[in-house]
């Protein structure tokens, strides 16, 4: 415990108090990722990985600081937003470039904007609520939407499936040279190999500190290596030998033998995510309302987490669906629906709902072991109420083309980090997998969507959260931690669901 | 002799062919999709089906095929769904280092396993002959994942002698590579001394009771010519077989300890394209590596030639 506090104080102090000052810049250092991104483009897919490395050569109108509130990034402040939160006004920073040396204008935004509303997931979400983005003059961009939508501004932030901005020029599709305008550029990529970055020399960080993603970004280091290490016994080693100076996403078992050592240490993101069981609403057994609370009040979220990750210190049992800490944090509606582990309970309403024992299909992967634990505790505590089940052990790709179909699954387990803004989580779309659409969660969802007071959307989350757990289209199991290694030389790393490594540098 | 060369290519052609097509419809019948894979967790269902109509993923099978033979003809293997590149290009990128790691661990295997297997037999029933069968059996039944993870642990943390990972940096010189391949050479060269072992100890084995031994010995040679001149090069056919083919299976095969030591090499690089469903690198690699068992088969009957003056075509 006494480590892990140690770590976490580390990355509390780095968020708080940024030691840029001090720093020297120069340097190189390698940093180990679970694998190869499968795209250079950020707009293009929603894996973390890409946003992880996208975030140092390209970059967003807006992103978030340390208390995960939209801050401006290339957009010079925060829009105007007038006519009752329907048009927002963006004024640009004249002083950003791309990485080619020309000047970054309202057209290369505009025309990254289109792109980000034709590619990406997320935009393609926003664009229906978009009625017009225009160029104003050289320096400013008119965004005119149908009817007022809250998360545009977070969705503009995000790094994931990510409104980048790209010269106009040069963003075809598939993208050939990734040319962005953030403080490093991409040199060389060998896939499986490494990914090289370089500072960007023409780079102008923000003025004021480093604030989370936003403030002054300053590329510190001459260079960042990622290197693809899909074995994570190999990570844990190439921490301890030293070979790498950042290593991310470490199986939590690998701390005690990361602790106390001279090349490395670890770092405890903590809460990083939370792991949680998605409902097939649409069809099959999980399209009763009962069947679903019944399998909620079955499940033992603490012997799942358990058996997930083993101690305490990396876990904990949360109903909320953003942990203490978070504005977003309430437990409305949740009374009574967490970690009950009531067979009888459970068994009572799957007589409600006159369940024929038709197998639970529960769709998992070990490409993350604890999916898989948590899908075998839960499957037992599933038998206990009555369900019957079919384990459906898959590898991710099998699993996400699965999923798209509604006929093959009932439940699938996958896992989020806490996302900045509670619009970004997938289940609260229609079109998600899990198909959950009825008059409450619409209400809910629109009306949160559509109120821009700060204030009143934390009370309107609230109430999607209650509906949540009244009509269970997903079960959310609890918190977990992330662990990561890093070596002492290294400074400035703050600790991060997608780490980061501008204002870092190596202590001389 | 040219008639049988003739028949061995036009049977190479052949089995080439079933190869493709056999490794085609497994990939696209296996479940799993690369457009989901590309798009991440959060994409939608419509955005997936959009990203496998710009792939060519939603034409009927058939299509599919005579595209993709039609593409074999003009020698292209197609391009890389996620890395950006030509299909031939990615797995050149990858053969250096899979052919050096091949080439040290046949090389350690080699040095460790025939003379030992040569006076294994040599001194049959000795506590030589006994502890190297043993070490043998323990060398085959040891995974080459785990072997790997223990030279790590020695050689690369607690010592530092060689590197934990990977194939070296941006710009990393030709003998930073190679160190990069010092650990898993031995980590398979270990592993394949097994078989040939206990091969060359089976071979000498049994020519050294053969007839021409014998009156070798009674023509008053020394021990160590009757072994080495008249015994080994004999007993080097079957044992020749063994090792190409071991060749032929670290080709494809040393995937594990690639991956372990997050070797950027051909077996690694079919792992990820499996686990990303990179259809035209899965279909490509399979088919160069089928095209290698293939040779190295034809090259060891090419090879009895030299060596076995019976075998003639």
């Amino acid at each position: 415990m006494k480590f892990i506090g140690r770590a976490l104080l580390t990355g509390l102090v780095a968020l708080g108090i940024s030691p840029v000052a001090a720093q020297t810049p120069g340097g190189v250092i390698n940093v180990a990722t679970v694998g190869e991104p499968p795209t250079m483009d950020p707009m293009v897919s929603t894996a973390d990985l890409v946003g992880i490395v996208t975030q140092h050569f390209y970059e967003t109108l807006f992103t978030f600081d340390k208390d995960w509130k939209v801050t401006p990034l290339l957009a010079a402040t925060m829009p105007e937003i007038t006519e009752g939160g329907k048009v927002y006004t963006i004024k640009l920073r004249r002083d950003v470039t791309f990485h080619d040396g020309s000047p970054m204008t309202a057209d290369d935004v505009v025309a990254s904007l289109k792109r980000w509303m034709d590619l990406a997931s997320r935009g393609k979400q926003t664009a229906s609520n978009i009625d017009k983005v225009e160029v104003v003059d050289p320096a400013t961009v008119r965004i005119t939407l149908k009817a007022p939508y809250a998360p545009l501004l977070a969705l503009l932030a995000f790094n994931n499936s990510a409104a980048v901005i790209m010269p106009a020029k040069k963003m075809e599709n598939p993208l050939k040279e990734p040319v962005g305008t953030g403080p490093y550029m991409l040199k060389d990529r060998k896939a499986d190999q490494y990914i090289q970055l370089v500072r960007y020399d023409g780079y102008k960080p923000r003025e004021g500190a480093p604030d989370g993603y936003g403030g002054a970004r300053k590329p510190l280091l001459d260079e960042i290596r990622f290197v693809p290490v899909p074995d994570p016994n190999t990570r844990i080693e190439g921490a301890i030998s030293g070979q790498f100076d950042y290593v991310d996403a470490l199986p939590v078992e690998a701390y005690d033998r990361l602790k106390g050592q001279k090349a490395t240490q670890p770092v405890v993101l903590k809460p990083f995510g939370w792991p949680v069981f998605v409902m097939n609403t649409k069809q099959g057994v999980m399209a009763n309302v009962d069947t679903r609370m019944a399998a909620r009040l079955s499940l033992s979220m603490e012997d799942m987490l358990a058996a997930a990750f083993g101690s305490t210190d990396f876990y904990s049992l949360d109903a909320a669906m953003y942990p203490q800490g978070y504005v977003w944090h309430t437990n409305a509606g949740t009374e009574g629906k967490y970690n009950v582990a009531d067979a009888e309970k459970a068994k009572a309403l799957l007589k409600k709902a006159n369940y024929d024992g038709s197998p639970v299909r529960i769709l998992t992967s070990r490409q993350y072991e604890f999916h898989y634990k948590m899908a075998q505790v839960a499957a037992e505590y599933l038998k206990q109420a009555g369900f019957k089940v079919d384990m459906q052990v898959v590898d991710w790709a099998t699993l996400t083309q699965r999923r798209a179909d509604p006929a093959v699954w009932d439940i699938y387990i996958t896992h989020s980090p806490f996302l900045p803004e509670p619009a970004l989580i997938g289940q609260l779309s229609e079109s998600s997998p899990g198909w959950w659409s009825t008059p409450a969660r619409k209400q809910a969802v629109d009306a949160f969507n559509a109120e821009s007071d700060p204030q009143k959307r934390v009370e309107l989350w609230a109430n999607v959260q209650k509906v949540m757990y009244d009509e269970t289209p997903s079960i959310k199991i609890g918190d977990f931690n992330a662990l990561a290694a890093q070596a002492p030389k290294v400074e400035g790393v703050v600790p991060a669901p997608w780490p980061y490594f501008w204002n870092v540098s190596i202590k001389k | 002799m040219g008639r049988y060369v003739l028949q061995r290519l036009l049977g190479m052609l052949a089995v080439m062919f079933v190869v493709v097509t056999i490794v085609f419809v497994i990939v696209r019948i296996a479940p799993g999709d690369p457009a989901a894979v590309m798009l991440g967790p959060d994409a939608t269902p419509q955005d997936v089906a959009a990203l496998r109509g710009r792939l060519g993923l939603d034409r009927p099978l058939l299509v599919q095929y005579a595209f993709f033979l039609a593409q074999l003809v003009r020698g292209d293997l197609g391009e890389s769904i996620f890395l950006n590149q030509p299909v031939l290009s990615a797995i050149a990128d990858r053969a250096e280092p899979t052919f050096f790691l091949t080439l040290f661990s046949i090389l350690i295997a080699a040095v460790i396993a025939i003379p030992i297997g040569v006076l294994s037999a040599y001194k049959r029933g000795s506590l030589f002959d006994q502890s190297a069968t043993t070490l043998a059996m323990l060398a085959a039944s040891v995974p080459s994942f785990w072997l790997g993870l223990l030279l790590i642990q020695f050689f690369a943390v607690r010592f530092g002698l060689f590197p934990v990972s990977g194939y070296g940096g941006p710009g990393a010189s030709f003998m930073t590579r190679l160190s990069h391949l010092v650990l898993p050479a031995f980590a398979l060269g270990i592993v394949s001394s097994a078989l040939i072992l206990r091969f060359t100890r089976a071979s000498m084995l049994d020519v050294l009771n053969d007839d021409y031994v014998r009156t070798a010995r009674s023509k008053g040679m020394s021990e160590f010519r009757v072994v080495m001149k008249h015994a080994f090069k004999n007993a080097l056919i079957p044992v020749l077989t063994v090792i190409g083919l071991t060749a032929a299976l670290l080709v494809s095969g040393a995937v594990v300890t690639e991956t372990v030591f997050g070797l950027p090499g051909v077996g690694s690089l079919v792992v990820s394209a499996v686990l990303r469903r990179d259809y035209p690198i899965i279909q490509g690699a399979l088919l160069v590596i089928a095209a290698l068992y293939v040779l190295i088969n034809f090259l060891i009957d090419m090879l009895y030639l030299a060596v076995d003056p019976r075998v003639r075509y």
